[in-house]
């Protein structure tokens, strides 16, 4: 496990000079056409191009760096899943009998370990088409992504919400409604002493899920912090009135940047789609991992997909980026990592694996670059300095031959 | 508990008038089974949130004016005078609860109704507070059944009667035990042969034992998921918003009428020809509605090739993907899932391209002939394709066609070495198949423990598999058969808990549950 705690630069927050740092990541199932993925020419500005499917994220090219040419370094034995889990937590899954499931928590939530306690939300999670997501905080303990706008909307500023310079409701039931968790969380510790190993691993969750959620209602009744771009957002459509994938997505992101903006979390992950999923894309005839493996070559409709899924990356970043904080941009203070669970999905293959990341996580990393790994290294490196991106302290990220102890100087500014 | 469950028991304990969220947190599948997950997986941050939310929800519904009445026995009133917050706390709470309370308990929680007299002015708002508890609680949310070691056997952990009883009532009607139930484990009934099959007795034969074990058919043949069915309609000119609910109406009332009304063997569920459709469905088998409104039973043409349940569209449409058939995840499901047979993920690396649709290789068939002559394809494909080659005549949503691209479809196939020529021909195979009456019994164990088999439980499943042959495959020996066994009176071994990690849990606590 990580050891994980966060140096002053992480949560500096004082007086408005200086502002928390945040972890975004955008999913996307089912890989890429690794041939017309990869840029053309290496290194920082006009050193290199976009390539055909990166070709929506041309308007913030400077703000992106791609990585190209790593692999994720676990047994491929699980198709899809080996890819996803292996990257997004450095372990290979944990797989019986078909169930499978993540060995380690992922990415975002050893990134929320370190620093969502602050904030009213640990994480959030959220993706357009519905699915059971990969946030985990360790084997069978998954975090489900929101699909519904109008409900992550209620959750997050709905009743209870209390924008910059309003003063907070104070309501005698919150406090009753802690007592009451108070004595949930009492007769789980109590369970907790009579269970086995598993069960009690099961009602660890549950406490640390009670624990977040008193804190949350005690923070409701305090001063929210004074945040220039934090305002009530418009209240979505109702998920009836919502008529595509990207609309719906669009809507969530807003959501997450709004979540962002107003410091409700520091840690967030968008599931556009999942691994194998059959989502029929606009302009293709078919679900999309079936295209991945039954389209001819050139495999167009293939294309278009992740064409469409950059799009929706590039929404992410450009809508970060259009929310002030000081002289500066949200985007400054992120870092968003962008990925899929394999590269050439006809394959399964998860060499020149597909990662892009936006944002300097406040001049951590470098962004308009693209840097190439000739000796295909290990896809860890990436996820070791986004974690101390975030300014956590971490030793290494991943195990066996997927662990890694370095970051990616490269992408370190 | 399922979302199911959750709802079905605060229906039974507070009203079926209430509105129950149920979106609480995704049912979960393991092994097979959300009734697996819901006892392995673990409650997210959200999840826990949300029920929070859910129990006032529900609270505050129960306590209204014109419903509280119904519910409670008495009224709390404010302050010292009250006698009701007790009494009722304990009533509900041994309903929710699935147990007596424990005094200590039950102080806990009377001291937050107290505490919340004290700031809010209405004592059933106050009582709220109790309830919410109450259902927030992990003795409602899980299903604690530990067992109690017994003096003989250190090794069979023996449930107590209430776990029994909770285990019963969960198993036959999905939901929490009603009070003849819980009055029956308080006077140690359960505990007893005669005593546990009266129980059994009763709860087969209320008309509930139907959605109960409705219940688990429909968990073991992944009918949730026809909720999410996703087909293009351009395609499937037959698929509509409603046709995943309406195939699942079909194959749930197939099974009752096969394992109630008729009491027949359980693997008439492989070649019966007669099910229950409603006008949807009718029209997607192009025979005649039996009714104006819902289902209607309707046997099936006799020299037909629609038969039983490979022949039902919540298995054809769910086994195949959004514009097409696919012989492989018909095959894998009939495999997996009747069967109980393990079929291993492709290797990764694998080229998976299946050749296009060409003038010597019109239909499916052909075009992924490749998966069984490839050796390192066809150790996995050749029995899974060949059973679901059987059922090309049934597109993607379980409409009958005779040609594909055109050309007609040749569906004959294998079931490891015995052949046949048409879904008829595999229809009478599955049925005569060894591995399909013990994959009942093994489906219908994992779904009543919620869990995969333990160490050394394989063997008694092999003499539960036997004598259920000599039963006759029926539903009720199942049922009675299980009940008598250890699978269902004795938890496995329990591993013991290593000490809090450090840190976690300063205040660790003690005095409540321990004698539990």
């Amino acid at each position: 496990m990580l050891d994980c705690f966060v140096n002053d630069a992480g949560t500096a927050f004082a007086g408005g000079t200086s502002f928390p740092r945040r972890f975004g990541l955008f999913f996307w199932g089912n890989g890429t056409l690794p041939h017309r993925w990869t840029p053309e020419g290496v290194g920082e500005g006009d050193a290199w191009t976009l390539s055909d499917q990166l070709a929506p994220l041309a308007s913030v090219k400077d703000l992106i760096s791609v990585i190209s040419g790593t692999e994720v370094r676990v047994n491929n034995q699980i198709p899809h899943y080996s890819g996803a889990a292996g990257f997004l937590s450095g372990h290979a899954p944990l797989g019986e009998e078909g169930d499978n499931t993540f060995a380690a928590p992922s990415i975002d939530q050893v990134i929320a370990a370190g620093i969502g306690g602050e904030t009213l939300y640990r994480s959030l999670e959220f993706g357009a088409y519905p699915g059971s997501g990969l946030s985990f905080n360790g084997p069978n303990s998954s975090n489900p992504p929101e699909s519904s706008p109008h409900a992550m909307f209620e959750r997050l500023f709905g009743v209870g919400f209390v924008a910059p310079g309003d003063d907070p409701v104070l309501d005698p039931r919150l406090g009753l409604r802690r007592s009451v968790l108070d004595a949930v969380l009492e007769q789980t510790h109590s369970l907790r002493t009579q269970v086995g190993v598993a069960d009690a691993a099961r009602l660890d969750q549950h406490l640390s899920g009670i624990r977040d959620l008193e804190l949350r209602l005690a923070r409701m009744q305090e001063n929210p912090p004074s945040l220039e771009s934090c305002s009530l957002p418009a209240e979505p459509p109702l998920d009836d009135a919502i008529a595509t994938l990207s609309e719906r997505n669009r809507l969530l992101v807003d959501l997450g940047v709004m979540a962002f903006a107003c410091d409700q979390t520091r840690v967030w992950s968008d599931f556009l789609t999942h691994p194998v999923h059959n989502f029929i894309f606009p302009g293709t005839n078919a679900g999309q991992h079936r295209l991945t493996h039954d389209e001819l070559d050139p495999q167009s409709m293939v294309h278009d997909t992740v064409i469409q899924a950059m799009d929706e990356f590039r929404y992410i970043v450009e809508a970060l980026a259009a929310v002030p904080e000081g002289d500066e941009t949200l985007l400054d203070h992120c870092a968003v990592l962008a990925t899929s669970d394999v590269s050439l999905g006809r394959t399964h293959a998860l060499d020149e694996f597909p990662i892009v990341t936006a944002g300097t996580a406040g001049g951590f990393l470098r962004t308009g670059l693209h840097y190439r790994s000739e000796t295909r290294e290990s896809a860890s490196h990436v996820m070791l300095s986004l974690v101390r991106s975030m300014g956590i302290v971490a030793a290494s990220f991943g195990e066996d031959d997927a662990l890694v102890t370095d970051g990616l100087e490269e992408l370190e500014a | 508990l399922t979302n199911a469950q959750y709802e079905n028991s605060i229906h039974d304990v507070l009203g079926a008038d209430l509105f129950v969220p149920t979106d609480n947190e995704p049912d979960y599948r393991l092994r097979g089974f959300l009734s697996v997950g819901a006892g392995s997986a673990s409650i997210s941050p959200r999840g826990v949130e949300r029920f929070e939310q859910a129990a006032f929800s529900v609270a505050e519904q129960a306590m209204e004016p014109g419903v509280r009445e119904g519910l409670m026995e008495c009224d709390p009133v404010l302050g010292a005078g009250d006698s009701c917050t007790r009494t009722e706390l304990a009533r509900l709470g041994r309903s929710l609860w699935r147990r007596p309370l424990l005094a200590a308990e039950l102080d806990a929680i009377a001291a937050v109704v107290t505490e919340a007299g004290i700031a809010l002015p209405d004592p059933w708002d106050a009582f709220e507070f109790g309830l919410a508890l109450l259902l927030q609680s992990p003795h409602f949310l899980y299903r604690v059944e530990l067992g109690h070691e017994g003096i003989s056997d250190v090794f069979a952990r023996s449930y107590d009667d209430w776990e029994l009883a909770s285990r019963l009532s969960y198993l036959l009607w999905n939901t929490t035990p009603d009070p003849e139930l819980l009055d029956a484990a308080e006077a140690g009934d359960l505990s007893t042969d005669i005593g546990l099959d009266l129980q059994v007795e009763r709860l087969l034969s209320s008309p509930r034992a139907r959605e109960g074990m409705r219940a688990w058919f429909g968990d073991m043949m992944h009918l949730a998921e026809l909720d999410d069915l996703y087909k293009d309609p351009g395609v499937f000119l037959h698929m509509s918003d409603s046709l995943g609910a309406s195939a699942r109406g079909e194959t749930l009332q197939f099974f009752e009428h096969i394992a109630f009304d008729q009491s027949a063997d359980l693997r008439t569920i492989a070649t019966s020809r007669t099910t229950f459709l409603n006008r949807e469905m009718a029209a997607l088998y192009e025979v005649r509605a039996p009714e104006r409104e819902g289902f209607g039973q309707v046997d099936l043409a006799g020299d037909g090739q629609r038969i039983g349940i490979l022949g039902q569209a919540s298995l054809l449409a769910l086994a195949a993907h959004p514009v097409s058939t696919s012989p492989t995840l018909r095959g894998k499901f009939v495999r997996e899932v009747l069967l109980c047979q393990l079929i291993r993920a492709p290797l990764a690396g694998v080229d998976t391209a299946i050749p296009p649709v060409t003038e010597e290789a019109p239909t499916l068939r052909e075009r992924v002939a490749q998966h069984l002559t490839d050796p390192g394809c066809a150790g996995c494909h050749d029995p899974m394709d060949n059973i679901g080659l059987g059922l090309e005549n049934f597109d993607g949503i379980g409409r009958f066609r005779t040609h594909d691209e055109g050309a007609l479809i040749d569906s004959s196939g294998k079931v490891d070495e015995d052949l046949f020529e048409d879904p008829v021909g595999l229809a009478q195979l599955l049925r005569r198949h060894d591995d399909f009456a013990a994959c009942l019994v093994k489906s219908f164990v994992r779904y009543a423990n919620g869990a995969g088999e333990g160490e050394g439980q394989a063997e008694g499943l092999d003499w539960f598999v036997y004598e259920q042959g000599l039963d006759q495959h029926k539903l009720t020996s199942l049922i009675s058969t299980y009940v008598g066994s250890a699978f269902f009176r004795q938890a496995g071994v329990l591993d013991v808990a290593p000490a809090s990690p450090s840190g976690d849990d300063d205040d660790d606590d003690d005095s409540a549950g321990a004698g539990r």
